[in-house]
């Protein structure tokens, strides 16, 4: 249809907003007002806590790894698979390359690997790892939940029994660089979730294969029929969820300064809460990165404002799982999904097209 | 369009095999350019095969496929394709799911968004809905989802579109809308094969039809050289008049189910009719007709509207326990859906209904205990009277014959010896002695005084009905209740009058 300019500019700009702010962005985004909450109370509680250096160091440094987990964690979800195993690839990876590195005086193995190619190595086992995970679901069919499940029991035992439970400190420089250096006057961790974030996101925005991942975790079977080579994705998203977990045990390694082969550990109910939270359907085939970037956020200020308020250390975690609930409930609010779970009687199918009486 | 032009489609003594099955014997046919063909046949008769080669997921055994003289070889984008059963992606917008398998680019290779948006606008204008370009199809109504399958077939410009079942879950004024927009591919030329088993919808959007039957080409013809009557025989061949088996019910017994008014939101009815003990009344309708969804109304399963009795009992609408417990045996549509589970043995799968009844209370108040040797028991009596061949009780369900399990859950349905029977396909996808003793046990349930309700589009299951109505988008719209022929039935099924 074509208007005359005049009226068609007011309206443009009008339909211009709303095209930002669909109601299915709401969903994605419903962690915000919570982060201004959280803020809020932050700065009331301590005045420390608004501050630069507070959130650079105290707040997103902090959360690099919860940040970087979750986006290996979004991108597996939206495929409509699960990956488990990323929580022990934290601990694994690192404490296998430092052990080949370390000399046995040290606790290592007395190999010696070239640090260098001990930093590589982390990827690499963070690859392996993936690639037999997408092998075993891709390939051999087989249910991602238990797959990854067994192979996070397996490495949590092989982490153990590499380490003999031991702490490796002194660690070569290449380890424990990215947990001291500011780039920029950035932490350097900051900028490594950050990029991070920013690829993830426009990977799966801007390019095919992105999208076919959400093809994929929406309806199978019509990817499938439009070409889609689903297998292949699914391998190549299990390879990249490994090293995105290597890259995570990488900063942690070096944000401690050190590898324990209990490092990582429970962290995995953080990364999945923060991908519900920012807006991930842990059904498949929905969510966006950067609802994922304010689920992170939210619970790295959650978890920094309950270290600086003066609640005995005890009830730290009893609080912070209050807080991931209510802010699941009020995400699901956003998103309307109450109101149309209690509409739809208890029995009737949804009233899709294909599914519609006697269709078979 | 010169004579000596190939043809959009040519079939050329085309045969295809699955195992010892003959799916298509020898069939050939061409479509001219700019066609609108009507393919026909019976379920089974060979349409999906056909279509299964056309679009290159199966090859054929023998023959050859051409387009436009050329030779298929594999999928191919000469073809396009809109499947009966929706192939979008629900969370993607309407643009994004037309252009999903030619993503603009821009030079780094990225997505250009805003030219996918104007392209996908611009093709989903010419069929009236450019402004739901913008809208997840998840929100979107059956008939423009349609549309933005039709639209997403049209992007690589094909020779050849394939349309099956475009028509299944629109209502009336959407089906005549959809039909107006079809025009619009006569327009551009683009040839159409047309699968449907609404004749009346062919006689309104084909110019020529090809009836397969039994795997084998059996008519080709112009659409004004045939009349209905003529299409109905070639599709169902000779068939002997069907034998009325049972002498006509007395009508004083009891009513045991009495609908009055009964709607579904605005997809069936209104319905009434009325079962007496000793009563089959058979509910005809093609595939959408809305008889399945009646059918799951009455046992609760599908919110509904007017009133329904069974024994002298009200019951409340999508009440499914208080259904069953009035009286109700249930054979849902699609076994392999809500009919068994497959999981289970077949010991459990038959008595599940029974299971409460023959549990016992331990010190007489504690929860039911079900003892698998009771159940078992339960189930030895079952199997001798179904005949239900499995290697033991506790053999998987899903390890058996289509016909053994559909006897599994007729048995669960028949075992708490029901008032009122309602059976949605009884006999689909089982052999033909599974069929005969599927219908003796239904005929021995009926001398026992129960009531059956029939709801199917396979002329064989209506052998004990006495009368049948005939449904079409969501009404009852006849009766047979004299001595008919399959004929009759599929003509009555099509909204010709017998």
């Amino acid at each position: 249809m074509i208007a005359t300019p005049t009226t068609e500019s007011p309206p443009r700009v009008l339909t211009r907003v709303r095209g930002v702010l669909k109601p299915s962005m709401l969903g994605q985004l419903a962690a915000l007002p919570a982060i201004v909450i959280a803020v809020l109370v932050g700065s009331q509680l301590n005045r420390a806590f608004l501050t630069v250096d507070n959130i650079m160091t105290n707040v997103l440094a902090a959360s690099a790894v919860l940040g970087v987990l979750t986006v290996a964690a979004a991108l597996i979800i939206i495929a409509g698979h699960f990956d488990m195993s990323t929580q022990s690839v934290v601990a694994f990876a690192p404490v296998l390359s430092v052990w080949l590195v370390m000399p046995a005086a040290a606790g290592g193995s007395g190999v010696e690997l070239d640090p260098v190619l001990g930093l590589l190595l982390i990827f690499v086992l963070g690859a392996v790892v993936g690639a037999i995970n997408g092998f075993l679901v891709a390939g051999l069919k087989l249910n991602a939940f238990i797959v990854t499940l067994a192979m996070l029991i397996l490495l949590q035992g092989m982490t153990l029994g590499i380490g003999g439970g031991e702490t490796l400190s002194n660690l070569p420089e290449v380890f424990t660089y990215l947990g001291s250096a500011r780039w920029l006057g950035i932490p350097a961790e900051v900028v490594v979730a950050v990029a991070v974030f920013v690829a993830a996101g426009l990977f799966m925005r801007y390019t095919v294969t992105g999208r076919q991942i959400y093809a994929i975790g929406g309806n199978p079977d019509a990817a499938r029929a439009s070409g889609i080579r689903v297998e292949r994705i699914t391998f190549w998203l299990f390879v990249a969820s490994g090293v995105l977990a290597a890259l995570a045990g990488l900063l942690m390694t070096a944000r401690i300064a050190s590898v324990t082969a209990s490092q990582g550990n429970n962290i995995l109910f953080t990364v999945f809460a923060a991908a519900v939270i920012g807006g991930i359907d842990l059904r498949g085939g929905r969510g966006r990165i950067v609802g994922v970037a304010t689920g992170v956020l939210l619970l790295a200020l959650v978890q920094n404002i309950l270290l600086v308020s003066q609640i005995p250390s005890f009830w730290v975690n009893a609080i912070y799982g209050a807080i991931i609930l209510l802010a699941l409930m009020t995400g699901a609010l956003a998103q309307g999904s109450w109101l149309t779970r209690f509409r739809r009687s208890p029995h009737a199918p949804q009233p899709a097209p294909d599914r519609s009486g006697d269709d078979r | 369009m010169s004579p000596t032009d190939p043809p959009a489609i040519e079939v050329d003594r085309v045969s295809k095999w699955f195992g010892p099955t003959r799916a298509l014997d020898d069939v050939s046919f061409a479509v001219a350019k700019g066609q609108s063909r009507a393919l026909l046949g019976r379920n089974g008769a060979g349409k999906s095969t056909l279509v299964s080669l056309i679009t290159g997921i199966a090859r054929p055994d023998t023959g050859e496929l051409r387009i436009v003289g050329e030779p298929l070889h594999g999928q191919d984008d000469r073809i396009g394709c809109v499947y009966q059963r929706s192939s979008l992606i629900p969370a993607f917008t309407a643009a994004e799911n037309v252009l999903i398998k030619h993503y603009p680019r821009r030079r780094g290779g990225l997505i250009h968004w805003r030219e996918l948006r104007e392209r996908a606008r611009g093709l989903l204008d010419e069929w009236t809905i450019g402004d739901l370009a913008d809208e997840p199809v998840e929100r979107l109504q059956p008939m423009h989802k349609k549309i933005v399958e039709i639209c997403r077939a049209l992007v690589s410009d094909p020779e050849v579109l394939i349309l099956d079942e475009p028509t299944a879950g629109l209502d009336k004024s959407d089906t005549a809308r959809l039909f107006a927009l079809l025009e619009r591919l006569r327009e551009r030329g683009t040839t159409v094969l047309y699968i449907s088993h609404h004749l009346e919808d062919v006689f309104r959007v084909c110019d020529s039809v090809t009836v397969l039957r039994d795997a084998r080409h059996v008519l080709t013809a112009g659409i004004g050289d045939v009349t209905m009557a003529q299409l109905v025989e070639a599709i169902v061949g000779e068939q002997p008049p069907s034998a009325v088996t049972r002498p006509p019910r007395a009508s004083e017994a009891p009513v045991v189910l009495s609908v009055r008014d009964v709607r579904v939101d605005d997809r069936v009815g209104p319905v009434d009719l009325e079962l007496r003990a000793g009563e089959c009344i058979g509910i005809a309708g093609l595939e959408g007709c809305g008889k399945a969804t009646l059918a799951r109304a009455l046992v609760g399963l599908e919110p509904r509207s007017g009133e329904v009795v069974v024994d002298g009992r009200e019951v409340e609408p999508g009440d499914v326990p208080e259904a069953l417990r009035a009286g109700i045996g249930y054979v849902p549509e699609d076994r392999h859906v809500d009919g068994m589970v497959s999981v289970l043995d077949v010991s459990e799968n038959s008595t599940m209904a029974l299971a409460p009844r023959i549990g016992r209370r331990p010190l007489g108040f504690l929860p039911r205990l079900s003892r698998r040797a009771d159940l078992d028991r339960a189930y030895a009596e079952l199997a001798r009277q179904w005949r239900i061949v499995a290697s033991s009780p506790r053999q998987l369900i899903s390890e058996l014959s289509g016909g053994n399990q559909q006897k599994c859950v007729m048995a669960r349905a028949f075992a708490t010896d029901p008032r009122l029977l309602v059976l949605v396909n009884p006999t689909a996808g089982v052999d033909v002695s599974a069929k005969a003793s599927i219908l003796a046990s239904l005929s021995s349930a009926l001398d026992r005084g129960a009531g059956v309700l029939v709801f199917s589009e396979d002329a064989d299951d209506f052998a004990l009905c006495d009368r049948i109505l005939i449904m079409i988008r969501g009404s009852v719209v006849a009766v047979l209740d004299e001595e008919w022929t399959e004929a009759d039935l599929v003509a009555a099924m099509q909204g010709e009058a017998a």
